[in-house]
């Protein structure tokens, strides 16, 4: 007991020093997420009501997760230590491998899902949005890291060629 | 085109694409609204959506079918006759409808208008085939999925209306879309509001002794760690019932008619058919490409059923069956 609370307290530390080391990949990734919101604009209305939910997503394999809140141009998304996690409409877990290609759609997430390869707790209705949103703008990783678009393909290729070397490593 | 038409579904125009660029004859998507049965968050297609749709299908020898297959609601029909005028001003092949109201104004106002007969119709005779077909001039039937193939082959016979089978993806328990087990739990049904076990009435909870799907609060599962899932509806639901924990209704599980899709087309059959529209492109474009090689294979003489265990990770629960086509229930 005394341990778990040891440890409890240990991650909350671990958070609050991580905060200020957060900051300028959550700006980076905030200003992606707007430039997503000005290409793709479609694909945040399928959102509807769902665009202002907070969405948790944590990587397994990472002590870092994803907090974002997709409202278009508005939206921001915010890194967070793991032992950090807010409160949170929807939760999705899983390595970060599967969660990428979830993002491009090179991943079904039914089948993800079936398979348990991912968990997912929280707001059913939000994350069916979520997901039937990311399919339809058919987004690339090119697209989450904000290549420019003469380099996508060739972005998107070498991504490609990295996940898959991980992946069989 | 090869000796059967392939239908493959689309929630979203990238998935339509995946669809028509795997090899998809033709391509099944519905509006964003509750005419159709796949009435999910985020899901379908406006209608500006739609025309481009069409325009692309077109451009690569495939057709649009629109699927208006909900029933209309008494004092909100012309809800669903705005889908059909939109189905038609955006050049859709054809329309997929269930609802007699719906076929008579599709009928009438559009009389050179392609009419197919939704399996949410459940028509599984001869002679409410003839009846669809003499009154809406209906083209097509897609048939419910309890007939065994020499069954249709019988209703083949005994009509010269053409005749669409479902070959992959989830299987319902009860008459096509008439389920009242999703009414009864949460108050919205496929065949009125177009959601089955609809996304806002489940949650998933993970604890120490796995994960447990509720339907409106009530848990109707629990999976151990490593055991492979389902979407939680009530008929594939897990209970305690005499002192034994089993699958009451239905294994979570998905239908492959694969290996039965030679006698499919000996029985007369002219399409087979998809399920999926909420699945996404990764799931259209490997079922598109296998079904698409299988039919290619058959025509070619050779056998199809390597390409038959392609698709099983697709799975719900990571398991198939041919359904009632070879039956062992009813």
């Amino acid at each position: 007991m005394a341990g778990s609370r040891r440890q409890g307290a240990k991650r909350r530390w671990e958070a609050l020093l991580a905060r200020p080391l957060l900051l300028p990949p959550s700006a980076f990734l905030t200003l992606s997420l707007r430039r997503l919101a000005r290409a793709h604009p479609e694909a945040f209305v399928r959102l509807g009501e769902h665009a202002q939910r907070i969405y948790l997503i944590a990587p397994t394999d990472l002590p870092l997760a994803f907090c974002l809140r997709p409202a278009g141009t508005e939206g921001a998304i915010r890194l967070v230590a793991a032992g950090d996690a807010p409160e949170a409409a929807v939760r999705i877990r899983g390595a970060l491998l599967d969660l990428l290609q979830l993002f491009d759609g090179t991943m079904d997430a039914d089948a993800a899902f079936f398979s348990r390869r991912i968990q997912v707790e929280g707001d059913t209705s939000a994350l069916v949005a979520l997901h039937n949103a990311l399919e339809a703008a058919d987004l690339t990783l090119a697209d989450l890291i904000g290549a420019p678009r003469p380099t996508r393909d060739l972005v998107n290729r070498g991504l490609s060629w990295t996940t898959q070397r991980w992946r069989s490593a | 085109m090869g000796s059967i038409e392939l239908v493959c579904p689309a929630g979203s125009p990238p998935m339509l694409r995946a669809a028509v660029e795997a090899g998809a004859d033709s391509v099944y998507c519905g509006l964003r609204d509750e005419t159709n049965a796949r009435n999910f968050p985020g899901l379908n297609f406006s209608p500006a959506e739609m025309n481009e749709a069409v325009t692309f299908a077109r451009d690569h020898g495939a057709r649009v079918l629109v699927a208006i297959n909900t029933f209309a609601r008494a004092g909100a029909d012309e809800t669903w006759r705005r889908s059909v005028d939109t189905a038609v001003a955006a050049g859709a092949h054809a329309v997929i409808v269930a609802d007699i109201g719906v076929l008579s104004y599709a009928r009438q106002a559009y009389p050179d208008l392609r009419l197919h007969l939704s399996v949410q119709a459940a028509a599984n005779s001869a002679e409410a085939i003839a009846f669809y077909a003499e009154s809406f001039g209906v083209r097509r039937v897609v048939l419910p999925r309890v007939m065994t193939a020499p069954e249709i082959a019988t209703l083949a016979k005994a009509t010269s209306v053409e005749l669409e089978a479902f070959v992959f993806g989830g299987l319902c328990v009860m008459a096509e879309g008439r389920c009242a087990l999703s009414s009864y739990a949460t108050g919205r049904s496929p065949n009125l509001s177009g959601v089955c076990s609809p996304p806002e009435a489940v949650s998933f909870e993970t604890d120490a002794n796995g994960l447990t799907p509720r339907l409106a609060g009530v848990a109707i599962d629990r999976f151990a760690a490593d055991e492979a899932a389902g979407y939680p509806t009530l008929c594939k639901g897990r209970f305690e019932a005499m002192g034994d924990t089993s699958y009451l209704f239905e294994d979570p599980v998905s239908l492959n008619a694969m290996t039965v899709l030679r006698d499919l087309r000996a029985a007369g059959v002219k399409a087979i058919k998809v399920e999926g529209r909420q699945r996404g492109k990764t799931y259209v474009r490997r079922v598109t490409e296998a079904f698409r090689g299988a039919i290619d294979a058959l025509d070619a003489g050779r056998d199809c059923e390597p390409f038959a265990r392609m698709l099983t990770d697709l799975a719900e629960g990571g398991r198939e069956t041919e359904g009632a086509y070879k039956r062992k229930w009813r």
